[in-house]
């Protein structure tokens, strides 16, 4: 059975769609990439799951459990097993970056408090921030805050992280650095899906990659398939137009 | 014409002059809080009302910010009586002042409530809070931190403008130092008294409020 098993996927924005008739399948621990031009419905498509943008169409079952997302108690279930990094880190910006992270786990979902402090610790140490905890958001380059909100994200102990752009904003050089964290993710089995314009990395980390256009899925395959021998020609003029530049 | 400054003939009176800073503190949280929740109500209903009630909160705004505090403060004391409406003293000041200082303090408060990022409320929403834990733990916080310089320079603006409550009467700073001057006749000696009583009282509320957005909303404003 798969992890995540979207079918029929549809959004609007206002009366423009955006998602049309999205299915994918993910298995558990596999790392999907997201590629497709801008506008294509990418983020949208997290954005959908996680029921910020509501699906107007389709159904989404989550570890076999179907996601209602006009119920706020199902909503809530699909809530606590999936947790979205964004482009912008989405930061409370008046708190520091241990109560950024320990906010949702204490107050929200009841955890103890000092042993969440102590999880959220190790994983600041884990994406390399060990020093930064009591720093706020803007104290922190734009490598550190997507690290810290990828933090943040894992101190909800998700099954499922989806990742919406997570080095858009970045300089080149701290590009790595997130991945490096998203690639050490992948190892311990956690289920991703991640939009990215980051080719290369996707190229290398991905188990699939899905292709996407004004709102649908175009195609998916395993990365060599879309980066070398793509049987869709959209997504071959995508990928020859990538390349080139 | 010569004016000698004679302190010694208000002595007796200064322990008196400076009581009157009980009342004028008294009256200046009144007015700030009960304005403040007003105010706040005012803004929540034209941020959140339907068509209707959106648009009264803004004519409540728009006439209050555009009244004259004094025309007001004697139009309740010295019109309603005529209307067989009798306010006491401190009634009339209250509700003056209350009513124009929410119509400000609304406009402050939307301002802060709109400086919300919707990245924020994304953030929250799928982290599971639900709306009440939203307003407390991400709305509020921020609202408070983004309007705390604007809400303590009205703080100031009102403990100083509290001094026109004197005019119907009210035995504040300003009311005890009339009437001093009245019976003394050292104005300059009593005013500047009162002068001195009202910098310190506005610098002494200055570094309370900086210290306290600093220590619990960390708010970056001068301590002095």
């Amino acid at each position: 059975m798969a992890h995540l098993e979207i079918t029929a996927l549809g959004a609007c924005y206002g009366k423009v769609a955006v998602l049309d008739d999205v299915s994918l399948s993910v298995e558990r621990g596999e790392l999907v990439g997201i590629v497709g031009p801008s506008g294509s419905g990418k983020s949208t498509l997290l954005r959908a799951l996680v029921g910020l943008v509501p699906p107007t169409a389709g159904t989404v079952v989550l570890d076999g459990h179907a996601v209602d997302y006009a119920n706020a108690l199902s909503l809530r279930a699909m809530r606590d097993q999936t947790a979205i990094v964004f482009q912008q880190y989405n930061f409370f910006q008046n708190m520091n970056v241990l109560e950024n992270l320990t906010v949702a786990p204490v107050k929200i979902r009841g955890r103890n408090r000092s042993e969440t402090e102590k999880e959220a610790r190790a994983l600041l140490a884990r994406v390399g921030l060990a020093d930064k905890e009591k720093a706020y958001p803007d104290e922190l380059s734009g490598g550190q805050q997507q690290r810290v909100a990828i933090a943040r994200a894992l101190v909800l102990k998700p099954a499922v992280v989806l990742l919406d752009e997570v080095t858009a904003a970045l300089d080149p050089e701290l590009v790595r650095d997130v991945m490096d964290v998203v690639q050490d993710l992948a190892r311990d089995g956690i289920t991703m899906l991640l939009v990215s314009h980051e080719m290369g990395f996707i190229r290398e980390a991905a188990h699939r990659v899905v292709m996407m256009d004004a709102g649908r899925v175009v195609e998916v395959g395993p990365p060599a398939q879309i980066f070398g021998d793509a049987q869709q020609e959209r997504t071959r003029a995508f990928m020859s137009r990538i390349i080139r530049h | 014409m010569t004016y000698s400054l004679q302190f010694g003939q208000i002595m007796r009176d200064i322990p008196y002059i400076l009581g009157g800073a009980w009342p004028t503190l008294w009256l200046t949280f009144v007015i700030f809080f009960a304005a403040a929740a007003l105010g706040l109500f005012i803004a929540l209903v034209r941020l959140r009302g339907g068509p209707v009630t959106s648009r009264l909160a803004g004519l409540w705004v728009t006439l209050t910010t555009n009244s004259p505090l004094f025309v007001i403060l004697f139009f309740l004391f010295n019109g309603l009586p005529n209307c067989g409406i009798l306010l006491s003293p401190i009634a009339a000041t209250l509700i003056a002042f209350i009513a124009i200082s929410s119509g400000y303090l609304a406009e402050i408060q939307r301002g802060g409530i709109q400086s919300v990022r919707q990245s924020e409320l994304d953030a929250a929403e799928t982290l599971g809070m639900s709306r009440w834990q939203t307003v407390r733990h991400v709305i509020a916080r921020h609202v408070i931190k983004t309007v705390s310089p604007a809400l303590s320079n009205f703080f100031i603006f009102t403990m100083l403008g509290t001094s026109m409550a004197s005019l119907v009467g009210v035995n504040e700073l300003t009311g005890r130092a009339i009437e001093v001057t009245s019976r003394t006749f050292r104005s300059i000696e009593v005013f500047s008294i009162v002068a001195i009583a009202y910098v310190v009282l506005s610098l002494a509320a200055s570094m309370a409020l900086a210290l306290v957005g600093r220590m619990l909303f960390r708010v970056r404003m001068r301590v002095v």
